[in-house]
Parts: C-alpha cells; sequence; structure tokens
C-alpha cells in the first residue's frame, strides 16, 4: 500500500544553516523584504517592475550563499503548465490589439502587446517563487514565528494580538511533526483494520464518510495534546503578567537600513509607474 | 467554563499544525472520480472557529493560507500552483472562513450543537470556494482562461460551473467533518467533565 510515509513530503520550506550576512539579518527585516518583492509581483501592472522585482532574490541568492540553481529548481515542475497558457494566451489574439506585430505564421499573430503580457506572467511567477524560496531558506523556524511579532510590535500598540499570533504560529510548528507522526499512526492503524478509506464508495458524502475514521481521531488527539500543552503554560502562569523574550531579535544598525531600503523599495516599486506616467503625461 | 486566552492560542496552533500537514500531504484532498480531488483543508480552520471563536478561526485561516502560498511557491504540482503563489488568492481568501463559519454556528444560540456546527462547516467551505475562485478570476483571468482552453468572456461561467460541482460537495464534506469532530470533542469534553466531578464527590 502506497502513500503511508507522510513523514518524508512533510517539509515546509528548506532552512538551511549558514551563517551569512541575509542569514544574520533579523527576522523582521526578511520579512519585509520578502514583502518587497511579493507584493509587487503580485499587484504591479508595469512589465518593467515585475522584472525589477524578479532580479532581486537573485541578487540577494549570493549574499545568502544560496545558489541560484536551488531557487529556480523549485520552479521547474510547473514550467510546463505555464508554457501551456502562455501558448494559448498567444494563440487567442485579443481584440482592438494595434500594437506591434512581431511574428505571423497564417492567421496566428504574435504582437507586441500579447508578447509582454504573457512575459509578465511567467516573471510574477518566478519573482514570487524565488522569494519565498529564499526566504524559507534563510529563516528558521523559530524566526519565522518571532519575525511575526516583530513586525507587528508597531501594531500591538492598538491592541493587535503581535504576541499570541507569533506564539500560535510557534506551537503550529511544533505541532507539524506531531500532528504527522499521529496521521501516520492512525492510517496506519486503520489500514491494518481493513480500512479502504473509501477506494471504492462512490459519492461524496459516502467517500467523506469514509475519511472519518482518520480525521478525527487526529483532530481529537491534537486537541487533548493542545489542551495539556495549555495546562502546562497556564500551571507556569503564561499570560498572567508582561512576559519577556528568549532571543532577541532587535538587530542592529545594518538591519534598520536594511529595513529603510526595504520599505522605500516597495513603495517605489507600486508607486514608481504612478509617477511615470505621471511626469510623461505633464510633459 | 470560561475558555482562557492560552488555551484559544494553543489550540489554534495545534488546528494549524493540523492544516498545514493537510496542505502539504495528499491528506488534505479527497480523491474523487475524474481526476478532481476535493480539498478538505480548509476543515479545521472551520473546527477552530467554532470551538474556540472567530479570532482563533482566522489565526488557523492565516496558518493554512500561508501554508498553501509556501507550497504552492516551493513545491508546485499542479497547473494552478502558479495562481496559488499569489498571496491575494492563497492567503486573503482564507481570512473570512472563520468569521463565517463562526457566524452560522451563533445562528443557532448554541442548540442543536451537531446540527450547527455542521450548518456551520457547510457555511465555511462555501466562502472559501467563493471567494478563492473569484480571487483567481480576479487576479488570475488571463491565465486561467488559457488553461481551461475558454474565451476570457466565458470565465466567469467555468468558474461558476466548478463553484457549483466541486463547492457543493465540498461543503457536504465539510459540513460532515466538523459536526463529527465537534461532537467527538464537545463529547469528550464533558464526559471528562463529570467524571471529575464525581470523583470529587466520592
Amino acid at each position: 500500500m502506497k502513500g503511508l510515509e507522510f513523514w518524508k513530503h512533510v517539509s515546509i520550506g528548506r532552512y538551511v544553516e549558514s551563517d551569512s550576512m541575509v542569514h544574520r539579518m533579523s527576522p523582521s527585516t526578511k520579512y519585509l523584504w520578502l514583502l518587497a518583492v511579493v507584493l509587487p509581483a503580485s499587484v504591479s501592472r508595469s512589465a518593467v517592475v515585475v522584472a525589477a522585482v524578479t532580479l532581486l532574490p537573485l541578487v540577494l541568492a549570493p549574499l545568502a550563499r544560496v545558489r541560484i540553481r536551488f531557487l529556480l529548481r523549485g520552479i521547474l515542475p510547473v514550467l510546463p503548465f505555464v508554457a501551456l497558457a502562455a501558448a494559448i494566451q498567444l494563440l487567442i489574439s485579443w481584440p482592438n490589439d494595434g500594437s506591434l506585430v512581431l511574428a505571423a505564421i497564417g492567421p496566428v499573430s504574435v504582437t507586441a502587446r500579447e508578447a509582454l503580457a504573457v512575459l509578465t506572467m511567467g516573471l510574477r511567477f518566478v519573482a514570487i517563487m524565488t522569494a519565498i524560496g529564499l526566504f524559507t531558506s534563510v529563516t528558521s523556524e523559530g524566526d519565522t514565528a518571532r519575525g511575526v511579532e516583530d513586525l507587528f510590535a508597531p501594531l500591538a500598540a492598538v491592541g493587535f494580538p503581535a504576541r499570541p499570533l507569533a506564539l500560535m504560529i510557534a506551537v503550529a510548528f511544533r505541532f507539524i511533526p506531531i500532528v504527522a507522526g499521529e496521521f501516520e499512526s492512525v492510517v496506519k492503524a486503520q489500514a491494518a483494520r481493513g480500512a479502504d478509506f473509501g477506494a471504492g464508495a462512490r459519492g461524496p458524502i459516502r467517500k467523506a464518510k469514509a475519511y472519518l475514521p482518520l480525521l478525527v481521531p487526529v483532530t481529537i488527539r491534537a486537541l487533548e495534546r493542545a489542551e495539556a500543552l495549555a495546562e502546562a503554560m497556564e500551571a507556569r502562569c503564561y499570560g498572567t503578567g508582561p512576559a519577556t523574550r528568549y532571543v532577541d531579535t532587535a538587530g542592529g544598525a545594518a538591519d534598520v537600513l536594511a529595513r529603510i531600503v526595504a520599505l522605500l523599495w516597495t513603495i517605489a516599486a507600486l508607486a514608481g509607474p504612478a509617477v511615470a506616467a505621471a511626469i510623461g503625461g505633464g510633459r | 467554563m470560561e475558555r482562557s486566552n492560552v488555551r484559544k492560542i494553543v489550540v489554534a496552533g495545534a488546528l494549524g499544525a493540523v492544516s498545514a500537514v493537510m496542505a502539504v500531504t495528499p491528506l488534505g484532498y479527497l480523491p474523487w472520480f475524474g481526476g478532481a480531488s476535493l480539498t478538505i483543508m480548509h476543515i479545521p480552520v472551520i473546527i477552530a472557529a467554532v470551538l474556540e471563536g472567530p479570532l482563533a478561526g482566522t489565526a488557523v485561516g492565516l496558518v493554512f493560507g500561508v501554508t498553501s502560498l509556501v507550497r504552492a511557491a516551493t513545491a508546485p504540482v499542479g497547473p494552478l500552483d502558479p495562481l496559488f503563489a499569489n498571496p491575494l488568492v492563497s492567503v486573503l481568501p482564507r481570512l473570512f472562513i472563520a468569521a463565517a463559519a463562526w457566524g452560522a454556528f451563533k445562528l443557532f444560540r448554541g442548540k442543536a450543537s451537531p446540527i450547527a456546527a455542521g450548518f456551520a462547516g457547510a457555511v465555511g467551505s462555501i466562502v472559501n470556494t467563493v471567494l478563492v475562485l473569484l480571487a483567481l478570476g480576479l487576479v488570475g483571468a488571463e491565465q486561467l482562461s488559457g488553461l481551461f482552453g475558454v474565451d476570457p468572456g466565458a470565465l466567469p461561467a467555468a468558474l461558476a460551473a466548478l463553484a457549483l460541482s466541486n463547492g457543493l460537495v465540498e461543503a457536504a464534506a465539510a459540513a460532515v467533518f466538523t459536526s463529527s469532530v465537534v461532537s467527538a470533542w464537545r463529547g469528550i469534553e464533558s464526559v471528562r467533565g463529570k467524571a471529575r466531578l464525581s470523583e470529587e464527590e466520592d
């Protein structure tokens, strides 16, 4: 029976221990740089901006001693689908497309506007995928949670639960291997009793019911462990007064500078095209 | 018993882990005929909303969204994964599941708990389907029409068909799961409470 070893599939990100200058940055700085790529790449309509943010992770990767090939390899599995989408995109001609025709074979023509749209689409994927790949290779699990608290610390003043959120993420990270182990043991136990998890069942409700003996025990066991952990934390008076932190992630002057540059970059990437258009239109 | 803040945080973390494990393994998908698969990864979000309230549920929704974002970006397998590498598609819609499910659960004012939980599961699931497809349509209209091989103008119809076929089945599955888990957990809790009290009395 295949599919019993979930354990080896469970990896979110792939932290690579190293002592580069990017690794030494504080987690909130890394988050800001991640946003500086992902935000413009997902919302910007300008091809120039998307191209610029695509280069950013590739420039930062050598500084983090992460090989660019390692980042790009993650994209390989989706390339066929992107290529297919791009091909169909090129085949369907846009109405009122008055831009320059680059190539034409029979009725099918590739215009400059279509080529630009396809290129931007591809670059968006590459930018977001490499940025997240780079972030997860330079940020440990603990830092991922601590960074959330630092990042939302300004909002904590207006009542945003930054610390509970960080704690919740840290608990989730800690529980992931446990839950994966529970899934594995429950699947094996049920399979030993002849469960087929709905392989032969027809109809969605029956299918779902066949999964109940897996999902219910795993969720209940996770909830039981959570209750035990909460009881242990309450017994140690967590949440009754101000708490201190074991790891200091404030960062130094280099961090502050890097954060400011990241913010400026994001603002420039988001507002840049509009400003350029306004200047161009004003001429 | 009043739920303490620590409990809410820790339970949200545990359910977030369940959701994350489902998102990165094949466990989050029920294989269905025709190669289509139903997702059940959003069910921990609904369970958290029913058991611990909308804030805890939204936090689990955040974990679920970010996990699916990271998975789509670092280990893509399907044709839609590049689109899910966009936080507007993978994270933002998932933040609203919990509030909707919690609101649906509260409509019953604490009565008929298994039915209320099932209803919350269905509502949360439908909100997930509709918002994700809406985000997909808004963000990736060009790529989607390419993937489905339909005209950009016919895309809303294609997405609506997907919402009806997959979405309703997912809602039914979510109703069954949420109802079962919530009543099982409530049952365990109440039995435990009784056992402790009866021990005190003896």
